[in-house]
């Protein structure tokens, strides 16, 4: 490990691990002592009611994504700490991965996966002299040896970061007693307490998000700690940090006033950028660009780095106009202003000046198409122009398919089975996209739904399968116009402005977001919440933060029904 | 406790039926009808991985095929590779990325190929062998078996830090250290278990109860997800309890007779001779479970005809493009000859029979060259090709077009086919952390 | 194409495009710019050019040759090529025999440092009366091509004929040259780019242009199938010794330069470490699809060539192109020897469209510390 790797772990471990001695809640400075449950510490004072009509639902229990795997590795044990394993693919239930990872379990091959990557990091922090000098707070009695003040020290140290709460007493008792057997076993102290902090990273008590509930007033809501995870995946993507935590032990998060001002910090941190990157990555389908693939003699400039790049265009766009700029989310739709690398700038047409050395890492430029460009909104990035497109041609009516799923939370049915493609692929006859589609439509079972998909995926034909601007399609000039709920466009530009007016694009945001922070889908007694979240968005000018922030501190995002009544449901 | 797989349980649920065994060969008996484990314990046999090294690439437009994904068809000058269709992967337009420094022609391929970038100075990282070998290989009595087709004891397997794992040229001299008088009967050794496995398998005990706490506080349909993953974690620990029992019997292995080799060299006649031997040696070792790794270069760069002072790399610089064919005849007659050669070698060890099947059946080779094409030393639009699926841990039948994205993405597939436990792989431009999804199990 | 052209232009004004020139630069009401996608000796090789066939093709017998020249006797020679044929040590002394044949004050050194201690082995030349180029002299004379491309007569090329019976060096417009395809492999990912800007009135009619050769501070950019990428944004280095510009005029969708001054451009330690052309002529087509091809031709001083064959190890008698280069040499004559200098040639250039803008002055700092 170089220098700077080390000062960075040096760094992460500093702040995970000192910063508890400093205010004195975890071991390390006062062991273990934090065992009980939160609720007996500070007893809920509950916190603003919900509206009287609200009905909650029961509360999901997520399991990690990679991300938040990662994230909370890095968080408390560093960036260095490599995790020498990878994740069995997610799963992608009513528009989002965040609902899928609520209804997956973990298969065989997931788990050798899981456990592979546990032993992996208990090694490089245990075992490793350099992170095991700054990372256990205490030196065994014998190396060759048990040592359980030492062993629950360390875990109930990492384990509250872990387990996003305080480890029962019984939790603390089985672990610590397993590093103890592993090292009487193997003979030596930190094998043992690698391999019990192998155990805990992979536990389902750190895999998945498994609410606790409490009654206030007669009301179930997730408990202090639960809330403290609940918030924090939907701001940070990543497990509560130590502040969290900590306000959740004393009860801040069960008042109004406590909880706002976590919310308060949460938001102004540089982490909401990750937060607001890994919604939008679920929203926008940004996971399938890992098996995107484009014929490479069809479209030569795009390859896996212009994939990624595309990609990251689109992210920092919406990071720099929804959070760093407070921008209004329907400009999304139209804005001019971008970043591009000199490899994107090749795909646009655009000259993109990398200043700095041949090779460098970060070739990111900010730039903003001028008037007369038919670029502007994210319709007209290449990331969407080649997700939503097959390997060797553009296609109307896939794009046309995605605006309305994707960005207006519509549902398109699909395609009935014995259709005659003939005319869709035959570009001999009918040279461009529109003359193919609208001979494949005098079929009657396939107009209903083309209808639907193709005007607006028309309006995007001016882009090729890997973005490329184009104004010709086999010699045949392109119509790029069409209509949209009554709106005519001529352009993709205009189209951009039409999805800018349309309510559903607001509307379908809300409910991505809070199905996103909730990790299912918002139920029937929950819809008078998320109408007045639709209409408080709108009261506001259409901020992305400012709705992360209404979402986060009303206590409908915290109430919850009983599991009994699940069953009884499903019963029925 | 109970739910571990006792080798008592397994052999009432396996052999408690039916059919076994009157009138097979006593070894056979061992295997299950497909020959792919053991049937007194269950336990797969030990998966085997091997690299092929063999410089000067193939004729741009001779060897991508057609279609894409699965079902491609050889193109002309792959056809050697036909008998083992199935078994293959190709991927085709892959990348070594230079990153701007300059080609060491034939070595920073070979480099990119094995180490995933190019070292700068002597220290470089493990090699691809070398890390399975850290995985499958332990153990087994030799680590990896490095073997060189023409006569130079290069090799491009390489440990961490500047140690490199010399090949051995001659086949007579490699069965002497395989199968001479160290050579033990591997159904006859000692069993000694790891006490760092039982010490894993006790900590999973010991917080077994702990674990399951967490179904308290979930729903109907929640509970089944955790059951999902309760039964995931008792495959662990059924692993485990099989890693405490004494290694499965190697019941097709066999002593092969004596190797008798011709002098190593470079005509093409000598490598085609000893390469069947050393193919053979390789097969046998494998088989009596000597190694799991294995490692061929063929240096083709001084390939010969019997009697010509011409090598095949003058060739490819030298020789003129037929106007007629479009392409160079004598390196092309090198291609064929070069790939029939690996074509026999597959051959002989799906020819190492196992019950029903053949050591190729737990094997994956993975073939990898220096340049797209040699006459104008390209890096881009390269092939690496896989063979063997290694027991079922990788799919296999594809034509995977690579679009310019790094060679590496394949190495590291393999890695983590082998359970590897490694996320990222390569340096600089050659960094991946994409696996080749299509091709893993 | 006129759209799309457009747009090309217009975005590269909006990003400020300063159109590189080491001189104030006229105003120009429109630029388009290019980077050099290919860069190589234009050959010209076709049946029966070289009396006999080629000079011997292959290192072994190009070596056999040599050690004839040097006086060993056939059956010694076919001794030395077995053995040198083995590998090994006897291939290394066979090698330092062929490596020390130049002799100086009766001494033997090494060949390539020294060809003109070497004795001259009397390589083939090129007859043909066709080769690709440029009338640099005006003149017409027995050695000159008609260009097939143009029909030019007296088109002086003297390097074609001096190097063009080595199968290294066999190439023709459709199929380059072994050398010329494989230095340019070597070249094209770990050199700065070379950059065309064409500036005017309207680049799409006849007229007078301006034409700047540069270089750039970034390598060219491959698409991942090894095709030069089109539109990539590239920056002119700064430093003078790379920047030339020309006048000249598109004739019927050519850009040709009417002003032939010298033209000096830095190049890479394989090739030459500048390319120096005198007397420089540029003839480039405008193709469909933005991108140019053509030939840039002058003369260029043979030493220079010399010593890139000497030191990047190609096939053949190098020392025998020494002495064939010194024969054909056509220019530049030394005051006192009379020996030409400077040799005729002609390079194909293609190119693809691209962004160019001037890269902000380097700032080089002190070496005085304190």
């Amino acid at each position: 490990m170089g220098m700077i790797a080390m000062q960075a772990t040096k760094r992460s471990l500093f702040k995970a691990l000192t910063t508890s001695c400093v205010i004195g809640l975890l071991a390390g400075c006062a062991p273990a002592s934090d065992t009980a449950p939160a609720a007996k510490a500070s007893a809920p004072t509950g916190t603003v009611s919900a509206a009287a009509d609200f009905v909650p639902a029961v509360a999901a229990a997520p399991r990690l994504t990679p991300a938040q795997y990662r994230a909370t590795v890095t968080d408390i044990f560093g960036p260095t700490i490599d995790l020498g394993g990878r994740f069995e693919p997610d799963m992608r239930i009513e528009g989002l991965l965040a609902i899928g990872s609520a209804s997956v379990g973990v298969t065989p091959a997931g788990m050798e996966q899981y456990d592979t990557m546990a032993d992996t990091i208990a090694a490089q922090v245990v075992l490793n002299p350099k992170n095991r000098a700054m990372m256990i707070p205490c030196k065994p009695a014998a190396e060759n040896a048990p040592d359980d003040a030492c062993a629950k020290m360390f875990l109930t140290n990492v384990g509250r970061l872990m387990f996003r709460r305080p480890m029962t007493n019984a939790e603390v008792t089985a672990y610590v007693s397993a590093a103890n057997v592993a090292a009487t076993k193997v003979g030596n102290f930190h094998e043992g307490l690698a391999m019990s902090l192998s155990a805990m990273l992979s536990s389902p008590q750190f895999l998945f998000r498994a609410p606790s509930t409490i009654k206030v007033k007669g009301q179930l809501e997730l408990d202090a700690y639960s809330k403290a995870s609940q918030l924090s995946f939907f701001l940070w993507n990543a497990g509560p940090d130590l502040q969290l935590l900590n306000a959740a032990q004393k009860g801040d998060l069960n008042t109004a006033k406590g909880l706002e001002n976590q919310v308060t910090r949460m938001m102004a941190s540089p982490r909401v950028e990750a937060g607001v990157r890994a919604f939008f990555a679920d929203m926008f389908h940004f996971d399938d660009f890992e098996s995107l693939r484009k014929d490479n003699l069809i479209y030569p400039m795009f390859s896996r780095q212009e994939a990624r790049d595309a990609q990251e265009q689109t992210m920092r766009t919406l990071v720099d106009l929804l959070v760093t700029n407070r921008g209004d989310y329907r400009d999304i739709f139209v804005t001019k202003k971008t970043f591009l690398t000199p490899a994107l700038g090749a795909i646009y047409r655009v000259p993109v000046v990398n200043d700095r050395p041949n090779g460098a890492v970060d070739p990111w430029q900010s730039y903003e198409f001028d008037a007369s460009d038919p670029r502007g909104g994210i319709l007209t990035h290449a990331s969407f122009a080649a997700l939503h497109s097959p390997a060797n041609r553009s296609s109307a009516t896939t794009r046309g398919k995605a605006i309305r799923e994707v960005l207006l939370c519509q549902k398109v049915p699909a395609p009935p089975a014995n259709v005659d493609f003939t005319l869709v692929n035959d570009t001999t006859i009918h040279k461009t996209a529109r003359e193919r589609l609208s001979a494949h439509v005098q079929n009657p079972v396939c107009a209903g739904c083309h209808k639907i998909t193709d005007p607006m995926g028309l309006a995007l034909e001016n882009f090729d399968g890997a973005g490329a601007y184009r104004t010709e399609e086999n010699g045949e000039k392109i119509d790029a116009s069409g209509t949209l709920d009554g709106k005519t466009f001529s352009n993709p530009y205009e189209l951009g402005q039409a999805l800018k007016s349309s309510p559903a694009a607001t509307s379908c945001l809300v409910d991505r977001l809070s199905a996103y922070a909730l990790g299912r889908k918002p139920a029937r007694g929950e819809t008078p919440w998320i109408a007045k979240l639709k209409a408080d968005f709108a009261a506001r000018g259409y901020v992305v933060p400012d709705l992360m922030k209404t979402i986060a501190t009303s206590p409908e995002f915290y109430r919850t029904a009983p599991i009994e009544a699940v069953q009884t449901a499903s019963a029925q | 406790m109970t739910n571990l797989t006792s080798r008592r349980n397994i052999l009432k649920g396996t052999l408690g039926g039916a059919a076994v065994t009157v009138g097979l060969p006593f070894l056979d008996t061992f295997l299950n009808a497909n020959g792919t484990a053991l049937a007194v314990t269950g336990q797969a046999l030990p998966t085997v991985f091997g690299t092929w090294f063999q410089y000067l690439g193939f004729n741009p437009g001779r060897w991508v095929p057609e279609k894409i994904g699965a079902g491609f068809t050889n193109n002309i000058e792959l056809k050697a590779f036909d008998p083992f269709r199935h078994r293959m992967n190709l991927v085709s337009g892959a990348n070594y990325f230079l990153d701007g420094r300059p080609v060491e022609t034939h070595r920073t391929g070979a480099q990119i190929a094995t180490l995933g970038g190019i070292p700068t100075g002597r220290e470089s990282g493990p090699s691809v062998d070398s890390v399975i070998a850290d995985t499958i290989g332990k153990g087994t009595r030799f680590r990896s078996i490095e073997v060189s087709l023409t006569g130079s004891r290069q090799s491009y397997s390489k440990r961490a830090g500047a140690g490199t794992n010399p090949s051995e040229v001659s086949p007579e001299s490699l069965y002497k250290r395989i199968f001479g008088p160290d050579f033990q009967d591997p159904n006859a050794s000692e069993f000694k278990p790891d006490p760092k496995v039982m010490a894993k398998q006790s900590v999973l005990s010991a917080v077994a109860e702990q674990r399951h706490e967490i179904m308290k506080q979930l729903g109907a349909s929640d509970r089944a997800r955790l059951d999902e993953y309760f039964t995931s974690v008792r495959q662990i620990e059924n692993q485990l309890a099989m890693k405490l029992e004494k290694p499965a019997p190697l019941p097709a292995c066999s002593t092969p007779g004596a190797a008798k080799e011709i002098e190593p060299g470079e005509e093409v006649e000598q490598v085609s001779a000893n390469t069947k031997v050393f193919s053979s040696l390789l097969a046998h070792a494998a088989a009596c479970g000597q190694t799991r790794v294995f490692n061929v270069l063929m240096n083709t760069q001084g390939s010969r005809k019997p009697g010509s002072t011409n090598q095949w790399h003058g060739y490819t610089h030298e020789e003129p493009i037929d106007e007629k064919l479009g392409y160079q005849k004598e390196v092309t007659w090198f291609i064929l000859w070069a790939n029939q050669v690996f074509a026999d070698f597959v051959h002989t060890l799906e020819q190492q029979k196992e019950g029903a099947g053949s050591v190729m059946d737990r094997t994956l080779i993975l073939w990898q060259t220096d340049h797209g094409y040699a006459r104008t030393h390209t890096m881009d639009n390269l092939p690496v090709i896989t063979v063997g699926n290694a027991g079922g841990r990788f799919k296999t039948g594809q034509h995977l077009p690579f679009a310019g994205d790094p060679a590496t993405r394949v190495g590291l597939t393999v890695m983590q086919g082998f359970g590897v436990p490694m996320g990222t792989w390569g340096a600089l431009s050659n960094q991946t952390s994409k696996p080749v999804t299509e091709i893993l199990a | 194409m006129k759209a799309r052209t457009m747009r090309w232009l217009l975005s590269a004004g909006v990003a400020g495009i300063a159109l590189a020139g080491p001189a104030g630069v006229a105003q120009a009401l429109e630029s388009r710019s290019y980077v050099v996608s290919y860069f190589s000796q234009q050959l010209n090789s076709r049946e029966g050019d070289c009396p006999g066939g080629v000079n011997p093709d292959d290192q072994a017998g190009q070596n056999a040759v040599i050690l004839e020249n040097l006086g060993y006797k056939p059956d010694e020679v076919k001794a030395m090529m077995a053995e040198w044929a083995k590998g090994g040590d006897g291939e290394q002394r066979i090698e330092a025999i062929i490596n020390a044949r130049a002799v100086i004050d009766g001494q033997q050194v090494n060949a390539y440092t020294h060809p003109e201690a070497t004795k001259d082995p009397g390589l083939k030349q090129i007859t043909s009366k066709v080769g690709y180029g440029f009338n640099l002299d005006g003149k017409d004379n027995e050695v000159a091509f008609v260009d097939p491309q143009t029909g030019e007569k007296g088109v002086d090329n003297q390097l074609s004929r001096a190097i063009g019976c080595n199968q290294n060096f066999r190439g023709s417009w459709d199929a380059p040259s072994a050398y010329g395809e494989w230095i340019w492999v070597q070249l094209k990912d770990s050199q700065p780019a070379w950059l065309i800007t064409i500036s005017g009135e309207d680049i799409d009619k006849d007229g007078p242009v301006t034409v700047r050769l540069t270089r750039a501070l970034e390598y060219l950019k491959s698409n991942g199938d090894g095709s030069p990428r089109h539109f990539m944004t590239y920056r002119v280095d700064p430093d003078p010794r790379s920047h030339n510009e020309f006048k000249g005029e598109i004739k019927d969708g050519q850009i040709t330069i009417s002003e032939h001054k010298p033209l000096s451009i830095l190049w890479n330690a394989l090739s030459s470490p500048v390319l120096n052309l005198k007397n420089t002529h540029l003839r480039l087509r405008m193709l469909k699809g933005d991108t140019l091809d053509g030939l840039l031709g002058g003369y260029q001083p043979w030493t220079e060539i010399y010593f890139a064959f000497s030191h990047n190890g190609i096939v053949g008698d190098r020392p025998g192109l020494y002495w064939a280069m010194k024969k054909t040499a056509d220019a530049d004559p030394d005051p006192v020897t009379k020996q030409n200098m400077s040799i005729s040639t002609a390079y194909r250039i293609t190119a693809v469209p691209a962004f160019v803008v001037d890269a902000p002055q380097l700032r080089y700092q002190s070496a005085e510390v304190k």
